[in-house]
């Protein structure tokens, strides 16, 4: 079996630098280093520039900021959002936490059934559900209202969901579920002899729960309630929804009307930008320096089987809590968009005759004369949108992990702190940063811009997801390629890329679900003909009725539970997890 | 056999610095056609540095590493070979067997690479799984192999292509105990009867007793000793290989005088007191010259009583059976010594006995 391999040339110290590995990785490098740094750079500055008051020229200035506190308006949206955020994080973290214990924690029946049905709001559009709730319990509309009326013969309303504590409700069941998955880990992962030994030396129950339990989950809980007050105050849909058309401003629904519309102050809303980015930079470092390195129980990458506890007669009511959850969350707004879509117009009443599936028809088929463009056009946009994002990203992602946890140079500092930027950045505040970045460029009023947007501001969780895979699988398997003989790019074909493809597929899907219902990019950066098919639903509940905004709605819904169900099939319960 | 034989692998002056830490500090060495070199040493000795060097994982601070007439790296002249260009097979700790992949395709996989012909490899593929005797696991998937297994599978794989050279970074150290003594056996053989010339990095000192031509024992980043087995373990140049390699009892003292070549006398009774014993000096020991005096614990022997007077007085501390041998705590005066006695010796706590040193067992090494 001898065979001789030719002897080869030595390769120079300046042809070493331009090998495969180092043309594809600083070329993405730079890709994501300007996509990512060029609209945040763009933001500050133009933050600084002051718009005259004929609306053409600008100077550098801090009015804009001095606006801040002086405005009419904007002080008390800076005010509504503290208090959204704030409320959605307590409501959000009580019914993740207590959900995540029940699951795992409880001899609650049926928990793993009910589990995937707890986490179905992650994969849904939060505007839709403002949508649904308002036609469930706007005052004079909602449909729990009318039924009230009808059995009670009641005068007035039995809910209100159009103000800020409607925004607190819709956001805080549709954030449920992050707090859920950041929390759920510790408590499976967390080893039983730590609690076993707690009771050995005498400690009950309910001292074990308070003094070993809980302490060593609060880390996960602290780090999922940031998250949803960050991610809740760079929420868009459900305050405009539910709180601006009622005099409740927040930041987000201020940085909207300055983007576009008729008093439209690109700069001013760069400044508001900051506000948001500023607030949720700060409260993502302190997660990322001082709490998550405090998770005690993630170290071990050992399966436990964690104790459950016997709750007797009280798990119906943990059963009872969980599926009221679902139903608050999940039944009941499918259900009312539903029935809302079927009618021609809605008028808080339920008429069997009426029905039909026009509103369907004129949302989805684009060829027929009376479609609606914004509807139609959106399908067809998100799709496209969707699909090539969620592939482009995942490319990149691909390459920019490899480069984080197998190449190590210097760069994969620079890129790991790259990729947590825009994780961190709401939508909207990227959104702006990217507007005034390319406004002046052809790319403007394109579905490129869109796609720019989404990609920079998502693609960090396609990368984790391949990152989680790649660390779990050893390095010697790449090297032990290379030593077969392979070179870099044949082993990542070969050999990294075989690997990771659960974790790349899992990415796309969820990226693909992400892309579908993007709404704070969208609303910034769409025009005419580049709606999505959340623009779309924006434009339906402003310039047409209710039926039709549901039924669009009831669309965007079925297709995302599509993916959800391809998603869990494909994927598993473990990607999420991650 | 012609020099180029005799230095088939050279590395030359090797230097890797982790930060600010020197991992390899300037080691030389070469080796000979065919022969299996072991690098030992506690993790953190640069042994396995030393091996990724040579493997192209990373780059090297300064040296060269040459096989044959072919450059691998040299720092001075600039030439780095990425690995795939080095022809090396090489075993790793954790195996690294593509779990995507089934047993004939990881081994054919380097075949692949080299574009042999579909015929041939497998061919080639079917004679090595026999030789490492997986021929009824070819159509496995790498996660349904035991760890033994998986070993075998990685060893198919690196020498399927002939490579030149062939690494093996500590591969039996995730094996229980009975399947790590016998592979270590079953790898000696294969590598014996392919005859490529290997390099072992580990840190079990009987794995390399066992499986090495030759052992170089290393300890932060620097070559202490290289020799064959036997002479590794019988003549240790100093304190560090003596315990590391092996049980040693080990004692501080002064060369006394030196009789004829290679021998003379040890003042001990910094540990003993007022004792000094007859021992093998090296040829650079001088009179006064402060050394370790080392004796296995096989190599004293124990007497109940002292006819000729010559023995150290001690009384037995523990005594362990260990089955083919009992193992002796003795202390005579502040020092404890570790003696292994024949189970028929019968030795009990309490008991006192007469230590004996031979002279030709006994070592002055340097400290």
């Amino acid at each position: 079996m001898a065979q001789a391999i030719a002897p080869v040339e030595p390769v120079q110290t300046w042809r070493r630098f331009l090998t495969q590995e180092t043309i594809v990785t600083v070329i993405v490098g730079l890709i994501v280093a300007v996509a990512v740094i060029l609209p945040l750079i763009t933001l500050v500055v133009s933050s600084f520039l002051v718009l005259d008051d004929l609306g053409f020229d600008t100077e550098w200035g801090l009015e804009n900021y001095i606006l801040l506190y002086t405005d009419r308006v904007i002080p008390k949206a800076i005010f509504n959002t503290f208090i959204i955020s704030s409320g959605t994080m307590i409501l959000a973290t009580f019914l993740g936490v207590s959900l995540a214990w029940i699951n795992a924690r409880t001899n609650c029946p049926w928990a793993d059934y009910l589990e995937p049905y707890n986490l179905i709001p992650f994969f849904l559009s939060p505007f839709v559900g403002a949508i649904a709730w308002h036609n469930l319990a706007s005052p004079r509309i909602g449909l729990l209202n009318v039924w009230y009326r009808d059995f009670f013969g009641a005068e007035g309303y039995l809910l209100n969901v159009d103000n800020l504590w409607g925004v607190i409700w819709v956001t805080g069941l549709f954030f449920t579920p992050l707090v859920y998955l950041f929390v759920i880990g510790s408590l499976r992962r967390m080893d039983p002899s730590l609690e076993d030994s707690a009771r050995t030396t005498g400690a009950g129950l309910l001292r074990t729960t308070l003094t070993i339990t809980l302490p060593l989950v609060t880390p996960a809980i602290l780090s999922g309630a940031i998250i949803v007050f960050v991610t809740s105050a760079g929420e868009f849909g459900v305050p405009f929804k539910l709180a601006a058309p009622y005099g409740w401003e927040t930041l987000t629904t201020q940085i909207f009307t300055k983007a576009v519309g008729d008093d439209a102050n690109h700069y001013l809303g760069a400044t508001m930008s900051m506000v948001l980015g500023v607030i949720t930079v700060i409260l993502i470092w302190v997660q990322r320096v001082y709490i998550a390195p405090r998770s005690y129980t993630t170290v071990t990458g050992k399966g436990f089987r964690p104790n459950v506890l016997d709750l007797g007669k009280w798990k119906w009511v943990a059963f009872g809590f969980n599926l009221s959850y679902i139903f608050v969350a999940v039944v009941l707004p499918i259900f009312c968009l539903f029935i809302v879509s079927l009618h021609p117009v809605w008028t808080a009443e339920i008429i069997p005759s009426d029905m039909s599936m026009n509103n369907y028809v004129k949302t989805l088929f684009w060829w027929r004369e009376d479609s609606i463009r914004a509807a139609t056009d959106g399908i067809i946009n998100s799709f496209i949108l969707a699909f090539s994002g969620a592939s482009i990203a995942m490319v990149l992602a691909l390459v920019v992990s490899y480069m984080i946890h197998r190449t190590k140079g210097f760069g994969s500092k620079v890129l790991d702190i790259l990729c947590v930027i825009p994780i961190g950045f709401p939508g909207i505040v990227l959104a702006m940063g990217v507007l005034v970045t390319y406004i002046q460029t052809p790319i403007y009023a394109t579905l490129w811009i869109l796609l720019l947007g989404y990609i920079t501001r998502f693609f960090p969780y396609g990368q984790r997801n391949i990152a989680s895979i790649m660390l779990a699988i050893s390095e010697e398997l790449d090297q032990s390629s290379r030593m077969s003989g392979a070179t870099w790019f044949t082993t990542l074909r070969r050999i990294t890329i075989p690997l990771l493809k659960p974790g790349i597929f899992a990415g796309w899907v969820l990226l693909f679900v992400i892309f579908l219902r993007e709404l704070s990019i969208s609303i910034i950066l769409y025009s005419t003909g580049t709606e999505t098919i959340s623009v779309g639903v924006y434009y339906l509940a402003n310039f047409e009725n209710e039926a039709l905004t549901s039924a669009l709605s009831m669309t965007q819904t079925v297709v995302l539970l599509i993916c959800i169900y391809i998603f869990r099939r494909v994927a598993g319960k473990e990607a999420l997890s991650a | 056999m012609n020099t180029e034989d005799k230095n088939y692998l050279v590395v030359d002056q090797l230097v890797k610095w982790f930060g600010s830490d020197r991992a390899v500090n300037g080691i030389s060495f070469s080796i000979e056609k065919g022969s299996f070199l072991t690098l030992l040493g506690p993790s953190g000795c640069g042994k396995t540095t030393t091996l990724m060097s040579i493997a192209g994982l990373h780059a090297i601070d300064a040296g060269e590493i040459r096989v044959g007439d072919t450059i691998y790296t040299s720092r001075e002249k600039k030439i780095f070979l990425p690995p795939e260009k080095r022809d090396i097979g090489m075993v790793f700790q954790s195996y690294a067997i593509w779990p995507h992949m089934t047993v004939k395709q990881n081994v054919a996989y380097p075949l692949e690479i080299r574009k042999l012909h579909a015929d041939e490899i497998d061919e080639r593929v079917n004679k090595v799984l026999e030789l490492v005797g997986l021929s009824e696991m070819a159509e496995k998937l790498a996660t349904q192999l035991s760890g033994g297994q998986q070993q075998r599978t990685a060893l198919a794989r690196a020498i399927v292509s002939n490579p030149r050279l062939l690494l093996f970074d500590e591969p039996l150290s995730n094996l229980d105990l009975k399947l790590r003594e016998q592979m270590r056996v079953e790898l000696k053989r294969i590598q014996n009867e392919v005859g490529i010339t290997s390099i072992y990095v580990t840190h079990d000192q009987s794995e390399a007793l066992v499986m090495s031509d030759e052992i170089i024992v290393m300890s932060k980043g620097r070559i202490e000793q290289r020799d064959p087995p036997l002479a590794v373990y019988s003549k240790p140049v100093n304190e560090y290989v003596s315990q590391f390699i092996g049980v040693a009892n080990l004692l501080k003292g002064k060369v006394l005088s030196e009789a004829e070549s290679g021998k003379g006398k040890v003042d001990i009774s910094t540990s003993i007191t007022g004792l000094s014993c007859d021992c093998l000096l090296s040829s650079e020991m001088k009179k006064g010259d402060e050394v370790v005096v080392s004796v296995r614990p096989e190599n004293v022997s124990v007497s109940r009583d002292n006819t000729d007077s010559s023995g150290i007085e001690g009384k037995v501390n523990a005594a362990i059976f260990m089955g083919n041998c009992v193992d002796c705590r003795i202390t005579s005066g502040s020092y404890e010594w570790k003696v292994l006695t024949h189970p028929r010796e019968n030795l009990n706590e309490g008991d006192r006995v007469f230590l004996h040193l031979d002279p030709e067992h006994t070592l002055a090494v340097t400290p």
